[in-house]
């Protein structure tokens, strides 16, 4: 027996709690759908879940939007879909922009300009650890590294010392990676969430 | 109206060709610096980012509004909310592809190309903050930090604008 699925506002009530209750993004929005929609609501299986997590990962953009989609349309369909993903990314996308705006007012005050002295290197930091990261699976494959290795190596050089456009090396990233890297896919035991 | 359409295509164009929440930023860097936003104002957009709510791609609404306003901040909207629902359709039409070999390689070379893009973009965002002692310290250890991901991203974000105060003036 299918359970009825539930009322849009319930599903509002519980997307508007995921969106504006896990500041910081990635992991702690990603646990914080789980309890909601696995734990708390029961709407979604573990197992559902974990898949449809394998295969946002394979979404482009964010992930956690293509989550949303997934889970939504399971949970409710087409109704599911528009409300899960309106919910999470509208009033989250909205604080984000008055918080923009505020600081845009206060962002020539010395102390503000100071305090950008130190979240500059942090944001760097942050971007390069966030790359190291994505690029560490990398390190256990084995005499395949060399090959996983030579296109971060590649990408990296080429934004830095030439004038070659991005999306040029993406393209070609890919195209090398559908080629030569298709041995193995993602499995869902990647999850961050064990 | 044209340069509207523009921007809207950038937003959507960047979401659509990352895998990734942040791996927007390079492609998003590529096309609006230095015409629309310095790297102070994408500094800016990547720490808002991470201490305002919900997934940290809404970076990219954070940067919209400061190239153009609330318009630019429903473009990123825009953006970063069409392109990663193209799964629907794909996981509806072609499971079978999604699950082949060359398209988790085509996603993989993606990645790793973006991991490359991305540590220039790191080491960029970097230099043009100040080259520091103090500065470059605090990128050695949030590297770290990010790396272990046992600290809360915005509590570095808070530790970074401390010690800027402390030492930046």
């Amino acid at each position: 027996m299918m359970k009825a699925p539930p009322s849009s506002r319930a599903l509002a009530r519980a997307w508007f709690d995921i969106g504006t209750q896990s500041v910081g993004g990635g992991t702690s929005t990603l646990f914080m759908i789980r309890r909601v929609v696995v734990e708390r609501m029961g709407w979604i299986s573990l197992r559902e879940f974990t898949e449809s997590w394998a295969l946002s990962q394979l979404s482009p953009g964010i992930h956690l939007v293509a989550l949303a989609g997934l889970l939504g349309r399971q949970i409710a369909g087409v109704r599911g879909i528009a409300v899960a993903v309106t919910a999470m990314m509208l009033p989250a996308a909205l604080i984000t922009a008055v918080v923009t705006a505020f600081f845009g007012e206060i962002a020539q005050h010395p102390l503000t300009i100071a305090a950008l002295a130190g979240i500059g290197p942090v944001a760097g930091g942050m971007t390069i650890g966030l790359a190291l990261t994505m690029a560490r699976p990398v390190l256990q494959r084995g005499r395949y590294a060399i090959l996983d290795l030579a296109v971060i190596v590649a990408a990296f050089a080429l934004l830095l010392t030439s004038t070659a456009q991005t999306i040029v090396v993406i393209v070609i990233a890919g195209a090398f990676g559908a080629i030569l890297l298709g041995r193995e896919r993602p499995t869902s035991s990647d999850a961050p969430m064990s | 109206m044209l340069e509207q359409l523009g921007l809207l295509l950038v937003f959507v164009k960047s979401s659509a060709l990352a895998v990734g929440g942040l791996a927007s930023l390079p492609l998003l860097r590529a096309d609006l610096v230095p015409q629309y936003v310095t790297d102070a104002g994408i500094v800016q957009a990547l720490a808002i980012g991470r201490l305002a709510p919900g997934p940290n791609g809404l970076y990219i609404v954070s940067l919209g509004y400061i190239v153009a306003g609330w318009t630019g901040a429903l473009y990123a909207l825009i953006g970063a909310t069409l392109a990663p629902l193209a799964i629907l359709p794909a996981t509806s039409l072609a499971r079978r592809w999604l699950l082949s070999g060359w398209f988790g390689g085509l996603v993989r070379g993606v990645s790793l190309g973006t991991a490359g893009l991305l540590l220039a973009t790191g080491a960029t965002i970097v230099h043009a903050g100040g080259t520091q002692l103090w500065q470059l310290a605090l990128v050695a250890v949030t590297v770290i930090a990010t790396v272990q991901g046992r600290l809360h991203p915005a509590v570095m974000i808070v530790v970074g604008a401390a010690v800027g105060l402390a030492l930046g003036r």
